[in-house]
């Protein structure tokens, strides 16, 4: 089943003078329970492309069509709702809002769609307990080391029960054993709740894990490959 | 709600000593404001009521054209019916009636201009506390056709308490007025054109001096409070015959309410400069609050949180840091404030002499209205509200995606 379907996706940035072609034109699509690492050269138009997945960044052409419906045809506030409800991003940074603890950073997402105390209170202590950090759930993210952030991050992503990930570069910042780490965790709830997950990186372990990996250069396609793992 | 505010709050202290010393400037200010304030209220009260009591009392009725040319000629007869029209007012205490006319005084080969006050003796006494002035001798007896006399003008005349001076003057309709009166006692002024010009006398011996019996020039009334004089004036106004004019404090003292013009006028020029200070001040900080933390509103943007919940918590942090900057300044500032407002401080020296030749009390008062401490409060608010419109500006540009850059 097709989670997200992308038509002849374009972005272009004005800065200044100069026209970048960000993305220039890809078509394509992602299923339910992917594991997909987006990879190529700095600069070649990863992140812009997740972003506009993503409902963050308008794209200049091109669809993005989730659940049938092209999601940049919604107005601005029903975007943010959207996000909401439907992606589960993971940033390189900053994913955290500093004056929660793990706990609330988790919980907030699920008290942003009004679910109630008691579902939220039982499944964040389920999603911190499954990422490995149920004993920090009292701990500000000040407190935490980069790798037990991102798995906050991760069990926040997986909060609103979205129908994707979206992660860009989220083990950027990370040492090996916690990149190790954090990548077993993301296959292990990619299996267990069988979520679809679309990173960028350039984290060759990364790519060893993926089951999919979209090659971009100047904004194409340049290689699509699938894997048995 | 209690979440934004909750969210707020903690964020407030990830920078604890900027948003305190930021709290502590508007502690400055509303502190400063109510202080400056209160000192003005309260002088400007004390020296209304000074000036009140021994010129003008808080309302006075006198015959058309007197105000403008002071002939006695616009005298009048203050009837019963005028009386009780005027004892019908609730706010009515006291009043009094007056000759104010001048005169040339003598004593031997000396002779000196006068303003002569023709009172009677209870009644002015109840409202001005005239015999506190009293240098020498004994204060007006009713019935008494003796005469008070200020102290510069008996030296200046060589005349001293017993002695018998004469008074030449204009009386009604342009009759000679002439006499001479015993002085029982000297007033000694704190104001030196009063000591140099003044003589009292009772009304009764006056009108007989002016030939002008049962007349008056001025009809005083004392109210129990100022803010009652407008409702007073304007009820008392439209039953008085057309000869007759009623005229507030304010209309028979323009050079006191200029003089407390220009000094609330100053005071506001120094608030308001103060305020801006601290504003600017605020903004900084709020600038720094906002722009430190671009990424992760973009972030919050990005999970989920409408705009408008974002411009919700950061105006909740703004106003939180206004709010512990107002109640700590007006809890600080009340307690003092009222202590002064009930024990006003006493000058003393070369300062009490300076109070006192202004025909004040050398009293440095303090007032307590709402006013004092709202006034403050609202400016805050007021300035915080402006700040919450740039803060509306800035989340409205945030973009997520700039913000995700790293
Ligand atoms: N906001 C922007 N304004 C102008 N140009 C931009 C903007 N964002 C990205 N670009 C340009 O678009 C191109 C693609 O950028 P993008 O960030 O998507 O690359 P990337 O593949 O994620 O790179 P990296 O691996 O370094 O993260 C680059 O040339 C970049 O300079
Ligand atoms: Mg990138």
């Amino acid at each position: 089943m097709n989670v997200i379907e992308i038509k002849n996706l374009v972005k272009i940035y004005n800065s200044g003078e100069v026209k970048v072609k960000a993305v220039n034109g890809i078509t394509t699509h992602f299923e339910q329970g992917e594991f997909t690492a987006v990879v190529g050269p700095s600069g070649s138009g990863k992140t812009t492309f997740l972003n506009m997945i993503g409902g963050l960044d308008r794209p200049t052409e091109g669809e993005v069509i989730i659940d049938g419906s092209n999601i940049w045809n919604l107005t601005s506030r029903q975007i943010i709702d959207f996000r909401m409800n439907n992606i589960g991003f993971v940033f390189q940074a900053y994913n955290l809002i500093p004056v929660l603890t793990a706990g609330e950073n988790v919980e907030f997402i699920m008290h942003l769609q009004g679910k109630p105390k008691k579902e939220r209170e039982q499944r964040t202590k389920e999603l911190l307990e499954a990422v490995g950090i149920g004993d920090r759930i009292k701990s500000r993210p000040g407190k935490l080391s980069g790798g037990q952030q991102q798995r906050v991050a991760v069990a926040r992503a997986l909060a609103s029960k979205p129908k994707f990930i979206l992660a860009d570069e989220p083990t950027a910042n990370l040492d090996s054993v916690a990149t190790t780490g954090l990548l077993e965790l993301m296959a292990e709830m990619n299996k267990k709740y069988n979520t679809t997950f679309i990173f960028a990186t350039h984290d060759q372990r990364v790519m060893d894990k993926a089951r999919r990996i979209i090659t971009i250069e100047d904004g194409k396609i340049l290689n699509d490959e699938k894997f048995d793992r | 709600m209690k979440d934004n505010l909750k969210i707020a709050w903690r964020n407030l202290w990830r920078n604890s000593r900027r948003t305190l010393i930021t709290a502590a400037s508007v502690f400055f200010g509303v502190f400063f404001a109510v202080f400056m304030s209160s000192l003005q209220v309260g002088s400007f009260k004390n020296m209304v009521d000074n000036m009140v009591r021994f010129y003008s009392g808080y309302i006075q009725i006198q015959g058309e054209g007197f105000r403008e040319n002071r002939s006695l000629n616009q005298s009048f007869v203050a009837g019963k019916s005028l009386d009780s029209l005027v004892h019908l007012q609730k706010a009515v205490t006291q009043t009094t009636q007056r000759i104010e006319s001048f005169t040339l005084a003598s004593f031997g080969n000396n002779s000196s201009p006068a303003m002569i006050f023709g009172i009677q003796p209870e009644k002015e006494e109840a409202i001005s506390g005239v015999s506190k002035w009293l240098s020498a001798g004994t204060f007006l007896q009713p019935g008494s056709k003796d005469i008070l006399l200020g102290k510069q003008l008996a030296e200046n005349l060589g005349v001293s308490v017993g002695d018998t001076a004469a008074l030449i003057g204009q009386g009604y309709h342009g009759l000679s007025a002439a006499g001479i009166y015993k002085v029982a006692g000297l007033l000694d002024f704190p104001l030196p054109e009063l000591n140099r010009r003044i003589v009292y006398m009772n009304l009764a011996t006056c009108q007989d001096f002016f030939s002008m019996p049962d007349r008056i020039t001025s009809y005083v009334i004392m109210i129990d409070e100022v803010g009652h004089l407008k409702k007073t004036v304007a009820s008392i106004r439209p039953s008085l015959n057309n000869e007759l004019r009623i005229y507030s404090w304010e209309d028979l003292q323009p050079q006191l309410v200029n003089l407390i013009e220009g000094k609330l006028a100053a005071g506001k020029f120094i608030k308001g400069l103060l305020f801006m200070i601290i504003g600017f001040g605020v903004w900084a900080t709020v600038i720094m609050m906002m722009y430190e933390r671009k990424r992760e509103l973009g972030v919050m943007i990005a999970l989920g949180f409408q705009k408008t919940r974002i411009f919700i918590m950061l105006v909740i942090e703004a106003m939180l840091i206004g709010l512990i900057g107002v109640i700590a300044g007006i809890v600080v500032s009340y307690p003092l404030v009222r202590y002064l407002f009930y024990n006003p401080v006493h000058v003393t020296g070369k300062m009490a002499e300076t109070y006192r030749s202004m025909g004040f009390e050398p009293l440095i008062a303090f007032g307590k209205d709402t006013g004092v401490f709202l006034m403050p409060a609202l400016t805050i608010f007021i300035i915080f509200t402006i700040i919450a419109f740039y803060q509306m500006w800035f989340v409205a540009r945030l973009k997520t995606v700039d913000a995700l850059h790293i």
